[in-house]
């Protein structure tokens, strides 16, 4: 019951992405939406997720968020959508409609839960133990995300004799 | 339990989609990037549902974590190219991209 609030708030935050015309409410409507996913994380146990949901996706990306809007605040920010913006309502049920099927094919096509059952161990041991391997996936994409920003931001000489 | 995550798939899958929606329907880039943060929260809910289903929640926490990483990194680069495209168009326009092709 509660988690169907939980998940009902969020989903409406995140609809209001749509309707908001200003960019720093819609970043504050995603930050929202990630903050009661962090609670619903929460309430599953998931503590670290949710701990990480928390901090990175409703701070560090929000920050990041609002830095590039007030960056190119100059820019013509309100360039037109595609469809109409009271589309969004009817496009809402469209999606309700496919999930529901998408959601009873599954059901009905799900394994039964016991078929691979392990028994229960603890976040540290599967992160260090058993997902090792994730943490060179991590290491990588954190360096290639460096390396990206940097040469997106990259200066040349004459870039910097221009300016 | 079945309730719950078929409560979590439905959301999930109807998250993505709104998120698939952002995408399609708005040509300015900081929109596209909102769709694809909003695209990222429905993929979080369906990997709680399969933990839940499984009850192996310390599996899942561990993909998501990976998941919230790769989120925050293509975040940032896309950020970095949302700003370096506004210098040099001066707009967000995301049909402007196409002048970039070699």
């Amino acid at each position: 019951m509660l988690t169907g609030i939980f998940l009902t708030l969020m989903l409406v935050f995140i609809l209001l992405i749509c309707f908001f015309r200003d960019l720093l409410y819609a970043a504050v409507s995603l930050a929202i939406g990630s903050i009661i996913l962090s609670i619903i994380l929460f309430r599953y146990a998931a503590h670290t997720a949710a701990v990480f949901e928390l901090s990175v996706c409703a701070g560090l990306i929000t920050v990041l968020f609002v830095s590039t809007v007030s960056l190119t605040k100059n820019s013509d920010q309100k360039v037109e959508a595609r469809l109409p913006r009271y589309f969004a309502p009817f496009f809402l049920l469209l999606f309700a409609g496919l999930s529901f099927l998408l959601v009873n094919w599954l059901t009905g096509h799900m394994a039964p839960a016991t078929l691979t059952f392990d028994p229960p161990v603890g976040f540290r041991e599967t992160f260090w133990g058993t997902r090792t391997t994730d943490l060179l996936g991590q290491i990588s994409l954190i360096l290639a995300g460096v390396f990206g920003i940097l040469a997106i931001f990259r200066e040349t000489r004459e870039g910097r004799k221009h300016a | 339990m079945l309730d719950e995550v078929v409560l979590l798939l439905f959301f999930g899958f109807l998250i993505f989609m709104l998120g698939a929606y952002l995408l399609f329907s708005y040509r300015n880039m900081l929109r596209l990037i909102l769709g694809v943060e909003t695209m990222a929260k429905g993929i979080t809910l369906v990997l709680l549902a399969a933990g839940v289903y499984r009850d192996n929640i310390s599996l899942v926490q561990t993909l998501i974590v990976t998941f919230i990483i790769v989120e925050t990194i293509l975040a940032a680069i896309m950020l970095g190219i949302v700003v370096i495209s506004q210098r040099i168009y001066g707009s967000l326009d995301v049909r402007l991209q196409s002048k970039l092709r070699g």
